[in-house]
């Protein structure tokens, strides 16, 4: 077990600005990691069950942010994690990432995605799960096992390599489902409720070892859940969305510095979980 | 414990079980869980013999026991409801004594065979499997290529489903003499000669690509969303979600549709050698001791004893793969 539960944002000596805010240096000289103009979302448009899911979205992500969006059930926030990662084709505006359009991001694998169901393959080894889209995009074999072990050594399971799915519990198989979102270096990580089945114990060990990773890593991450305490204790801003049709409210930034176990007694910790909630209810009416 | 304690690494294991940190228990319920799933599969395989053996002397036992109430009752003379009337009756041309039909192995063989009617089953039986398992093979590749042609295009399934499911309503003992004309006439162009039993083998794929086909499709299209949006999510082309995704999502409903084929595989050969007239299996050995039922009934009873044997022999082997390919995965579908 880990250092990582008491200290997820370690190893402060290496990389200074973490603690807060955006890593990026000089955002106006890089290229937005995600950059959402104007997108809106109509589902069935022209028929009797039409459902406008998302109206007139503007967002963007500097490398290095965690961001998260949070909205109540049905406001469209997977919707738009999925058309950034060009799962879905968004009736009205535009989607770039890294400078490239969505689509093209997606044939060149430039996220990592993990969803609310780890989805892992019953059939394949954990290793060999991790290895699942490294054999997609071609690496060797020796390539493939030597990044699944240090992706399994990331998330800790290190010694499970050889075991199946079904034999691992649901906070295990969800951390495997994390290491293989992660297995080819994306520069952008989107996740889709990632911890949301887990009980409150892991998902707290789980929330940790993601910063730990996201510090390690230097990637971006666009994170959607339900809950106001994780958004405000992972991101560097929390996107708070409307119900249906989904719009952003507001945009709230997290300024916490180096999280750690107090920072969840912390009472600026609470402050900023009071803001959100009450973002929130507004937006609920 | 809590998260706001240090959990420390350079403890024993043993110690930071004590802390019940989440991920080191999580850790060791999976390994007793693997240990218990090895103990089970152990018990449950001798548990299955120890059932099976029980259930084989039991079966005597019943054939036994109605065979002297019939005698003690005298079902011939006299009428009685159930036994000897609607059930069959008891004498010995109806029911031979148990003791015959287990000692008709021994016998020897009829025609020129210089062996024992047991060793004769034997070989009768072999040239059946061969015939059941090269229609297998058949039928297996067929199957599956044709469910993987309808999982590729809904319009295709939509087209071609009901004439899949059309085939099995054409009687097996009527296209079975034409297959072996056909065979016989038209297949001359081929680089070895064509035999008799290579037709039955033919009856014994149609018989088996059906239900590989209709289960192999349901296999193909089971991924879940969550599996589709992460392929779709890499980008990965139609054939590398069909090689890296359906088809081993399939395996679990392949293995249903296996064993199935497996004895429908020894069902279409014998009675495809039946009613084709193809001498040297099973099929023939069924219908040779039914026409001289009279003479030596206990024979009969040892033909389909072999053939039962031979259609639970292929489907332990079935199974048998089933559960070394399967098991660890939890994968299996009860059928």
């Amino acid at each position: 077990m880990t250092e990582s539960a008491t200290t997820p944002v370690d190893g402060s000596a290496a990389s200074d600005g973490v603690t807060t805010g955006s890593r990026s240096g000089d955002a106006a000289t890089e290229v937005l990691a995600v950059d959402v103009r104007d997108v809106s979302q109509r589902f069935h448009a022209g028929r009797p069950n039409e459902v406008h899911a998302l109206d007139h979205i503007d967002l963007t992500a500097e490398p290095g942010e965690f961001i998260t969006l949070i909205g109540p059930s049905g406001c469209g926030k997977s919707t738009l994690l999925r058309i950034i990662a060009a799962l879905v084709d968004p009736t009205d505006g535009e989607v770039s990432v890294h400078g490239k359009t969505a689509d093209q991001a997606r044939i060149d694998q430039d996220y990592g995605m993990a969803f609310q169901k780890a989805g892992l393959f019953d059939w394949r080894t954990v290793a060999k799960n991790i290895e699942l889209p490294l054999e997609l995009m071609g690496w060797s074999k020796p390539d493939r096992t030597a990044k699944a072990r240090e992706m399994l050594e990331l998330v800790r399971l290190d010694e499970f390599v050889e075991h199946y799915p079904a034999e691992l519990s649901g906070g295990m198989q969800q951390r495997v489902a994390i290491a293989r979102s992660l297995a080819f270096d994306p520069s952008l990580l989107l996740m889709d409720e990632p911890f949301g089945a887990l009980d409150e114990m892991t998902r707290e060990h789980m929330q940790d070892q993601l910063l730990r990773i996201w510090t390690e890593t230097e990637t971006t991450i666009v994170f959607v859940t339900h809950s106001v305490p994780e958004a405000v204790y992972l991101s560097t801003r929390v996107v708070v969305m409307s119900p249906r049709p989904g719009r952003i409210a507001a945009e709230i930034p997290i300024d916490l510095g180096a999280r750690s176990a107090e920072t969840r007694d912390d009472p600026a910790f609470f402050d900023a979980v009071t803001e959100v909630r009450r973002a929130l209810r507004a937006v609920e009416g | 414990m809590t998260l706001s304690e240090p959990a420390t690494h350079d403890t024993d294991e043993r110690d930071a079980v004590d802390t019940v940190d989440p991920v080191v228990h999580e850790q060791l319920l999976a390994a007793a869980a693997a240990r218990d799933d090895r103990r089970a599969v152990v018990t449950s395989a001798a548990r299955r013999i120890v059932v099976f053996a029980v259930f084989v002397a039991l079966l005597g036992l019943l054939y036994v026991a109605y065979k002297q109430l019939g005698q003690a009752i005298d079902d011939r003379q006299r009428d009685w409801p159930l036994v000897g009337s609607l059930a069959p009756r008891t004498d010995d041309l109806t029911m031979p004594p148990l003791g015959d039909i287990v000692t008709v192995f021994g016998e020897p063989a009829p025609g020129n065979d210089p062996g024992t009617f047991g060793s004769h089953l034997l070989g009768r039986s072999l040239f059946t499997l061969r015939e059941a398992a090269v229609g297998f093979a058949a039928g297996v590749a067929i199957g599956l290529g044709i469910a993987i042609l309808l999982a590729w295009k809904k319009q295709l399934a939509d087209a071609f489903l009901p004439y899949v499911v059309a085939s099995q309503t054409i009687p097996l003992i009527a296209i079975a003499p034409i297959v072996v004309i056909w065979g016989r006439k038209n297949l001359d162009f081929l680089p070895f000669e064509w035999q008799d039993w290579m037709s039955v083998s033919i009856i014994a794929t149609y018989l088996t690509f059906f239900p590989v086909a209709v289960n192999g499709l349901r296999g193909l299209l089971s991924p879940r969303e969550e599996h589709l949006e992460l392929m779709d999510s890499y980008a990965a082309s139609w054939r590398a979600s069909l090689w890296r995704l359906r088809l081993p999502a399939s395996v679990p409903y392949l293995f249903a549709a296996l064993k199935i084929a497996a004895t429908a595989s020894i069902v279409g050969a014998i009675v495809g050698e039946i009613s084709a007239g193809v001498e040297g299996g099973l099929g023939r050995r069924i219908l040779g001791d039914a026409l001289n039922y009279t003479v030596a009934p206990a024979r009969l009873y040892g033909s389909v004893i072999a053939a039962a044997i031979l259609g639970i022999a292929v489907f332990l082997v079935i199974v048998g793969a089933e559960r070394a390919v399967l098991h660890r995965q939890r994968r299996e579908i009860v059928t």
